[in-house]
């Protein structure tokens, strides 16, 4: 991430991850708002981080952030000041705002070309928005006048103890190119007390030799404030290095009086020139001395209740760590469970007692190991609300380009999820999302034609559920239009076209590779990749994807993903001479065949009796291709695997070996990616064994055709 | 009597050149400047304005401030100068 021994570039990379924070709250304030709140520390934390991101861009000489972050906040503040109520369409635009901001961010961080246009094409909106408003610097000095100028006039009778500083402020000709502006911090200054504001002009040269917009004067500053230095400090915290600035202080309970430096020229005292605005703004106490961030404190407009509450939650105290650590560390319990596996397997061989210290010893360590493993996947783990937020944006703009209303709802946003996998499924959700704007939800006249709303719901969920991940895309869309979906396999040739389809079986058909088909492209959608690369993302983190979808009614995207994507207990079982591990959490029970469980359906499908109930009974070896159908199955050992959504069937294998946590290795890519194969792992003896996935499994043989889908994918792949 | 030169709304970086210029090219008399329409003004332009006073003091021309407004004094201020120093070019 950041350059070794740069000092530099790992301030700027903690930038960027600032940036990332405070875009996040950008997106949750605006949110907030859209959603109706109409608090004032809502809009003040949607203005701060606009207003932070502004000045931490300023400091590494971002100017085209800068300059869309400064007149972006110019309009918010506008807001702020209770001059402008965002209607919708503000609102959208407000959220466009957000995302260039963010795009900006994203340019910058990755030294890419600036999307220019776009920044010049929102701003004359954002300004068209203004109109003939007043400005924001009037805004600010009007919200900073009764602080700053109050005399000690009406001061309560015990004066709170005053502090002197005498500030030195020479700005330089970078600050300016920052959008920093001194008029701006001269004003923040004020407003911490009394201040009197010198001028020091003698560097200024004639008009002719002025150079427009080089600095060339300095300011002498005596503030009697109750901040302390600290604060003082603060307000120059953007144009650190940019200035010259020499703050030097005494604490006095008088006054104060400085004595003016022999250089200075220009001198006005600042409660004598603006005694006419002090006079309508009834002079008030001085401003109380907070602890509220520097950012929040330049532009505070005295909301401070508010800004306390909104520091409240951040006080949860956090430390950065590279991921190239965690990931370390990841691989090293990875290698622990392995050495541990290795260990337990040695010990069992040396005819070891289990009741044995030994014995005793390698169970609390495989706790220990196990406790770690945990904790470490917590490190990992992050909120999926970051996800969700990309995905709102998303929403928005595949709903402006296909011109649909379209309202997203998201719900579980708290729940956490390994960190990989959130990255890895940004991908195939963004799809995902698109295909619902896109092809799940109709038109609006068609909605309100079919008695719904005007405009259309997509919902965005995460929960835990039995040690899973679900992540659900459902749309309120027409569902989806089987004739269409199975007449486009068909001409596809991907089925027979004497083929007779299940709802369900016709659904799924959206997930084969080649599906998508030209008459599908559209601005969003049909962009080269469909359903199938989304399934295959999925199925490479370990999960699943299913669908449903009714007529009139929606679609359902349903994701399920393991909760790491690390270690797994495993069932290890033999089959014709492979070892091979099935997640545990599937397996429900073990069974051996006697010689009456078994029926056949019809040739090649046969059930299994159990518990008076029927199971689909399939040979793991056969449908691996380790072996061919074996004339009797009486007396092989059965697993019978229960998944989340209900489905069982019951898998012949030859034998269990052991029951134990695996440390999961992906397959490389370069490999092909069997059906029914989620990845390998490293068993105790050092051997490679490979980890199923029997969801995929039962997808694929569930059903008597499923194995020709599987045999058209195997095709397709392997093409 | 020349035209007053009308400031513009927003005083900024972007607006300092360009004021620059007009005022050089007034150089040779007496400047009237309506403020009336300023809501904002930085320091760059103020510096220009700085300048602008004392070179046609130096030239023994004036240069007068008119429609000054509150939010205009107090911006000033709050920059240690009033409408009178700015257009006195200070002393």
């Amino acid at each position: 991430m950041s350059e070794q021994n740069d000092p530099m570039a790992e301030i700027r990379a903690s930038f960027f991850i600032e940036c990332e924070e405070l875009l996040e709250a950008l997106q949750d304030g605006l949110q907030e708002l859209d959603d109706g709140a109409d608090d004032p520390e809502t809009i003040n934390v949607v203005f701060r981080a606009v207003h932070s991101i502004k000045g931490g861009a300023g400091a590494f000489g971002l100017e085209a952030l800068v300059r869309f972050a400064h007149r972006y906040e110019t309009v918010l503040d506008e807001v702020r000041a209770g001059r402008m109520t965002p209607d919708s369409d503000s609102m959208k635009l407000f959220f466009l705002a957000a995302d260039h901001v963010s795009d900006l961010v994203r340019a910058c961080r990755d030294e890419a070309p600036i999307p220019e246009a776009t920044s010049d094409e929102l701003l004359v909106r954002l300004d068209a928005l203004l109109g003939d408003e007043v400005e924001e610097e009037e805004a600010d000095a009007a919200d900073f006048t009764p602080l700053g100028f109050s005399m000690s006039l009406d001061l309560p009778e015990i004066e709170p103890e005053l502090n002197s500083f005498e500030i030195r402020f020479k700005p330089e000709q970078e600050i300016f190119a920052t959008g920093n502006e001194p008029a701006t911090l001269l004003r923040n200054l004020c407003g911490l007390g009394t201040a009197t504001v010198r001028c020091n002009t003698s560097d200024l040269p004639d008009l002719e030799d002025l150079a427009p917009e080089a600095p060339y004067i300095e300011w002498i500053i005596s503030l009697q404030t109750e901040a302390a230095e600290a604060e003082v400090r603060d307000i120059f915290e953007f144009v650190d290095g940019l200035c010259v600035l020499e703050i030097t202080g005494t604490k006095s309970g008088d006054d104060g009086d400085v004595a003016p430096t022999e250089s200075i020229e220009t001198e006005v005292e600042v409660e004598q020139a603006i005694a006419a605005p002090t006079a309508i703004a009834p002079v008030s106490v001085p401003k109380k001395p907070q602890g509220t961030k520097p950012a929040s404190d330049t532009e505070d407009s005295g909301a401070d209740p508010e800004s306390k509450k909104a520091a409240a939650p951040a006080a949860k105290s956090v430390v950065r760590v590279d991921l190239e650590r965690i990931e370390r560390l990841v691989n090293l319990v990875g290698e622990l469970v392995i050495n541990q596996a290795m260990l337990s397997q040695s010990l069992d061989e040396a005819g070891l007692s289990p009741h044995s210290d030994a014995m005793n010893g390698l169970e609390e360590f495989q706790r220990l190991t196990r406790d770690i493993q945990d904790s470490v996947m917590m490190i990992r783990a992050q909120p999926v609300k970051s996800l969700f937020q990309r995905m709102s944006r998303i929403v928005r703009e595949a709903s402006a380009a296909v011109e649909k209303e379209v309202r997203l709802v998201t719900e579980g946003e708290g729940t956490e999820v390994d960190k990989t996998v959130i990255e890895r499924l940004a991908d195939p959700l963004t799809h995902m999302i698109r295909n619902a704007v896109d092809h799940g939800l109709e038109i609006s006249e068609k909605r309100l034609a079919n008695g719904k709303s005007r405009a259309g719901t997509v919902t965005l969920m995460a929960a835990h559920r039995s040690g899973r991940v679900i992540i659900e895309v459902t749309d309120d869309g027409a569902g989806i239009n089987r004739e269409r979906v199975l007449e486009i396999a068909v001409s596809k040739g991907l089925v027979p076209p004497d083929v007779q389809l299940t709802d369900g079986e016709i659904d799924n058909l959206l997930f084969l590779p080649g599906f998508s088909t030209a008459s599908q492209v559209s601005a969003l959608s049909g962009r080269g990749v469909g359903m199938d690369v989304v399934k295959t993302s999925i199925q490479s983190l370990g999960g699943r994807i299913s669908i449903s979808s009714e007529a009139g009614k929606g679609t359902k995207f349903s994701i399920s993903l393991p909760l790491t994507l690390a270690v797994l207990d495993g069932m290890v079982v033999n089959v014709a001479g492979e070892t091979l591990v099935l997640p545990l959490n599937v397996v429900v029970e073990t069974l051996s065949l006697g010689p009456d469980d078994v029926q056949m359906l019809r040739p090649g499908a046969y059930v299994v009796k159990v518990r008076g109930g029927f199971v689909p009974l399939y040979d793991l070896g056969v449908m691996l291709g380790y072996r061919a159908q074996r004339k009797t199955d009486a007396g092989a050992i059965v697993l019978l695997i229960s998944l989340e959504d209900g489905s069982r069937a019951a898998l012949i294998i030859d034998g269990i070996q052991d029951q134990r946590q695996v440390v999961i290795k992906g397959l490389d890519d370069s490999f092909y990616r069997a059906p029914g194969i989620a990845a390998a792992t490293i068993l105790g003896d050092g051997q490679i064994a490979l980890i199923l996935d029997p969801a995929d499994i039962i997808a694929g043989l569930g059903n008597p055709r499923g194995a020709d889908i599987m045999l058209s994918e195997r095709k397709i792949a392997n093409e | 009597m020349t035209e007053p030169l009308v400031l513009q709304q927003k005083l900024d970086l972007p607006a300092a050149a360009p004021l620059a210029e007009e005022l050089k090219a007034r150089l040779n008399g007496d400047v009237v400047i309506d403020a009336g329409q300023v809501t904002h003004i930085g320091a760059l332009c103020l510096q220009v304005l700085l300048a602008a006073a004392t070179s046609l003091k130096a030239a023994d021309h004036s240069m007068s401030l008119t429609n000054v407004n509150d939010r205009l004094v107090e911006q000033l201020a709050q920059m240690g100068f009033s409408p009178e120093t700015v257009a006195e070019g200070r002393v």
